[in-house]
């Protein structure tokens, strides 16, 4: 069943591009293949393997239970956050946070996750800046 | 051993305190390293703090993207009143402008600087090729379009292209779809195609050209210049055999739009002084640059003149509606 | 013998205290940037190039501290393959598929000494083959032209569904995943953007290192947070560390055939030392006779693509050296030094600067022997980072990758794409989709593309340019009668598997 999904949605996102592709501007110059051919070839490609996908499903994969995939995506929301926070506010405290949180997920116990947050960020913050020579700024500009 | 560790520390140091300085200026090479935006940086920032230009190292970045519109987009949104900062830009900068290749960005959104030295255009072909002048290869041209590949370090549409258009335009050949151009990721590698075989002529800068010239390689058959390349005067010009072109990739500096008239003065001389220096001169000579100093307003007003007559050229030959 | 007393000159020049001391620091320091996600040998050189600067180096010196950080990196990126699963760069992408199994074996010692060795013949091998034959390799850049590049990027495509999965369609799914993101940006050919919808960032396409980092750090660490270490290398029980003859005997010829498929596809400009490890491999897989171990801990799988793209970073020199056209990311930003340093790589670099050349090429060796020397018992260190429990290991790797991605553009948007690039890697996974074609398709499907266009740009759109010479055909041939054919014989001979299988 997974990989009848899977197939379906390559198809879908399949027949999305070629007609993203239709859309490209043609050019008026010398050029026997154009810009809309290759995206076509690939396009047809995915279009006949994921048709054999759903054709030939292999055996459903584990899927993990529900709560698994809350506890996912807020990991996804803690690097998106850490994303737009590493700007604006340097490199420590958004560092800090991140990997912290990452922490507790893998393993919930409070105090090594503070610990493992605190100790990566002045870590790789002292590696990236003084061993490698990295462009970062510890903490927000406008604090200096 | 022992004082070069020391110099290795110190080096750390130096490196490290580079990016939080408050006096540190920065360049930014809108491109991968290993580019000409990228020497313009590296060269022309070591130089003015070698001559004293300036005080402390000038650090450079590499901001690749959209074909430099990425760093000009942060120069013009972000860093519009950066003092310490400027900018590598080239010909192709101004061939983007005019092309409105940096979704909507125009030239007067920053200030250009100054250029200190060109590559000129040249027009190449094996050694082997029975092509001896620019006049032979055009009439070929002329005669059948389809007869002659031209391969070039840009894209289509970029100058490496218009530089030929140009040269076939001033040649009374208007046909401009049925000419052939390829874009490779560089001009070594047009040139390797041309010796190859695989293409009849290559279009490039003459910094492009010169190690395959002094091998035997390849024949330039002209340089877009006014006058003959200073150390390569065997080379004729195209205005010597009638094709008046003069098409150089100028390399020089742009910066932020919001900067002080002081600040904009300060950098101007130091440009000026690197353009004066003897570092520069070796520099140039290297990497087969001729001397092309314009610097400050005088820039500016050459620039908007280039990018009047690349866009007027781009809507003439269909590259930009 | 005149190009062994050139030779002894370059060590003159190579080999006092100062030098000696900074291949040294270069050496480690390489090995570092390699080894950690996101940071590959090209930015690594490209971030201590101020270094070198700063320090007030002369040109020997800068190149020396320069070509060991190279060649460190190329070393290095091995090592978080092996141990993570997740490669420090693209030419160590193929060493995960059966490093890392190995490692979950119990054996990462042996596979990191093992394609420590592998590395150090094939740059060895390739550093010679760059003394001996440059000037004439060079001209085989030349005999290449579109339809050739061409030829050999379809021979690529079609080994791939030899590689890393049962199921073939689920590798061509992958493969057009790969190609449909590299068609995004800016098409050489017309300058007209494709699949941008006006966002600047895509202009100049999807870093294949977001997408690499993405697919494998990124994704590793969701399959971690699902599993809870179940079925990974981390915390495994280590054997006692020792250096496995048997396999380095094993793999003898698996490092020589890749050591040479490696340094030709280094010389080409157009394919580079990922298209040499690849290639690499998946010979070494068609031409062995029991291949069934492949991508389960095969020993011949580390030490073939490892010894493949170490040559092909010597191979890559070439180019790079003779004709000023840099094979890869990594030689361009060489030859960028080159220039800062006013030297200009060409046609008669050779006979100019024989001073250069031969420092250079000396340099090369001494980074590969004490690459060698510090590698083999630095393995006891390397695996003691298994050791570390996973709720430190993970948030960290994690961090470095962002920053290695971060500090190559200043990018939120690549870091988000990353961020995708994970999800999307953990569902693939999941389904048993390899990932390793979609890498290669971002990699490859721009050139590709780009050559067959140049291709029909020059023969006026006569498809059997294509096929015009000799070279072209044998690729050709080798991808049809090599890869292609097997795949669908394979169904008719053996019943039992159906042709999907």
């Amino acid at each position: 069943m997974s990989d009848r999904i899977f197939g379906l949605v390559i198809l879908i996102v399949a027949l999305g591009y070629i007609f993203s592709a239709t859309l490209i501007q043609t050019s008026f110059l010398s050029d026997p293949v154009g810009s809309k051919t290759f995206p076509y070839i690939i396009g047809g490609c995915a279009i006949v393997a994921a048709l054999v996908v759903m054709w030939k499903p292999e055996t459903d994969p584990y899927w993990p239970p529900a709560i698994t995939f809350v506890r996912l995506g807020l990991a996804v929301i803690v690097l998106v956050g850490y994303d737009y926070t590493l700007k604006p506010l340097g490199f420590i405290i958004p560092t800090t946070l991140a990997s912290g949180l990452l922490s507790y997920q893998i393993s919930p116990r409070r105090l090594p996750a503070v610990l493992t947050g605190v100790g990566l960020s002045v870590g790789l913050f002292a590696v990236f800046k003084f061993a490698l020579g990295l462009g970062l700024y510890a903490f927000p500009k406008a604090w200096f | 051993m022992n004082t070069i560790f020391k110099r290795f520390a110190a080096g750390l140091i130096v490196s490290a305190s580079l990016t939080t300085s408050a006096m540190a200026a920065e360049c930014i090479a809108p491109a991968n390293p290993g580019g000409g935006w990228d020497f313009t940086c590296r060269t022309i920032g070591k130089i003015m703090y070698d001559i004293g230009a300036v005080d402390a190292p000038i650090q450079v970045t590499n901001m690749a993207g959209g074909g430099g519109g990425l760093a000009y987009s942060t120069v013009v949104n972000e860093r519009n009143d950066d003092e310490d900062l400027i900018v590598a830009a080239s010909s192709a900068t101004a061939t983007r402008l005019a092309q409105n290749a940096y979704g909507g960005m125009t030239a007067d959104q920053v200030r250009f600087l100054g250029a200190i030295g060109a590559d000129p255009g040249v027009i190449a072909v094996a050694a082997d090729s029975p092509y001896k002048t620019l006049t032979d290869l055009l009439d070929a041209v002329k005669a059948d379009p389809k007869s002659v590949t031209f391969a070039g370090g840009s894209a289509v549409g970029g100058f490496d292209h218009i530089k030929v258009l140009m040269a076939l335009g001033r040649a009374g050949f208007n046909d401009i779809r049925a000419v052939k151009y390829i874009g490779l990721d560089g001009g070594g590698d047009a040139i390797t195609q041309a010796i190859g075989g695989h293409v009849q002529a290559v279009t490039g800068d003459m910094s492009e050209v010169v190690g395959f010239l002094k091998s035997g390689d390849i024949r330039v058959l002209a340089a877009f210049t006014d006058e003959r390349i200073p150390g390569f005067e065997d080379i004729p010009t195209a205005k010597e055999q009638g094709i008046d072109v003069v098409a150089v990739n100028w390399r020089g500096l742009y910066v932020p739009k919001g900067i002080s008239d002081e600040a904009y003065q300060k950098w101007s001389d130091a440009l000026a002084k690197v353009a004066a220096s003897d570092e520069w001169h070796e520099a140039m000579v290297s990497h087969g640059l001729a001397p092309f100093t314009k610097v400050g307003p005088d820039f500016q007003n050459y620039v908007n003149g280039v990018i009047g007559e690349i866009a007027q050229l781009s809507r003439d030959i269909g590259v930009i509606k | 013998m005149e190009t062994l007393s050139l030779l002894m000159d370059g060590f003159a020049v190579a080999l006092t205290p100062t030098t000696l001391f900074l291949a040294v620091i270069g050496c480690i320091l390489g090995t570092i940037i390699g080894a950690l996600p996101g940071l590959g040998p090209s930015n690594g050189v490209a971030i201590l190039i101020p270094l070198a600067f700063s320090l007030g180096l002369d040109a020997t010196a800068s190149l020396v501290l320069m070509t060991s950080v190279y060649y460190g990196a190329m070393y290095g990126g091995r090592i978080s393959s092996i141990l993570l699963n997740i490669p420090g760069d693209e030419p160590a992408l193929m060493t995960t598929l059966d490093g890392y199994p190995m490692a979950k074996a119990g054996r990462a010692g042996d596979a990191l000494v093992l394609s420590g060795v592998a590395s150090f013949v094939g740059a060895l091998l390739a550093t010679f083959g760059l003394i001996l034959l440059a000037p004439v390799l060079a001209r085989l850049a030349y005999k290449f032209g579109p339809a050739e590049y061409f030829a050999l990027y379809i021979l690529a495509f079609s080994t791939l569904g030899g590689i890393a999965s049962k199921n073939q369609a689920k590798a061509a799914i992958a493969a057009c995943i790969g190609l449909g993101i590299s068609m995004i940006g800016i098409d050489n050919n017309t300058s007209i953007v494709r699949f941008t919808y006006g966002n600047l960032h895509l202009y100049d396409g999807v870093d294949f290192l977001v997408a690499i980092v993405g697919l494998f750090a990124v994704t590793e660490v969701f399959v971690f947070i699902e599993s809870h270490g179940k079925d990974s290398a981390i915390g495994v029980k280590l054997g006692k560390i020792t250096i496995p003859v048997n396999d380095i005997l094993l793999c003898k010829w698996a490092m020589l055939r890749s050591t040479l498929i490696g340094f030709v596809a280094g010389i080409l400009p157009g394919a580079g030392a990922s298209l040499g490890s690849f290639l690499s491999y998946s010979a070494e897989k068609a031409i062995v006779k029991d291949n069934s171990m492949f991508g389960k801990g095969d020993p011949r799988g580390v030490a073939a693509p490892e010894a493949g793209n170490n040559a092909a970073a010597g191979g890559a020199l070439i180019p790079m050296l003779t004709l000023g056209v840099p094979g890869s990311g990594t030689t361009a930003v060489l030859l960028a030094l080159l220039m800062t340093l006013n030297i200009t790589p060409g046609p008669t670099l050779f006979t100019d600067r024989p001073d250069v050349v031969w420092g250079l090429i000396a340099s090369l060796l001494i980074a590969n022997v004490v690459l060698l020397v510090l590698n083999v018992p630095m393995v006891k260190f390397f695996v003691r980072i298994l050791m570390v429990p996973p709720w430190v290991l993970l948030p960290g790797v994690t961090m470095v990758s962002f920053v290695g991605i971060y500090s190559l553009s200043g990018s939120t948007f690549d870091l988000l794409m990353m961020i995708g690039f994970g999800a999307m890697g953990f569902f693939l996974r999941k389904l048993d989709v390899p990932t390793v074609p979609i890498i290669l398709g971002i990699l490859l499907g721009n050139r590709m593309e780009d050559n067959l266009r140049r291709a029909m740009v020059i023969s006026d759109g006569d498809w059997t340019f294509l096929f015009s010479s000799w070279i072209a055909i044998g690729f050709w041939a080798a991808a049809i009668l090599g890869f292609v054919g097997p795949m669908f014989l394979r169904g008719v001979l053996k019943k039992p598997v159906p042709p999907t299988d």
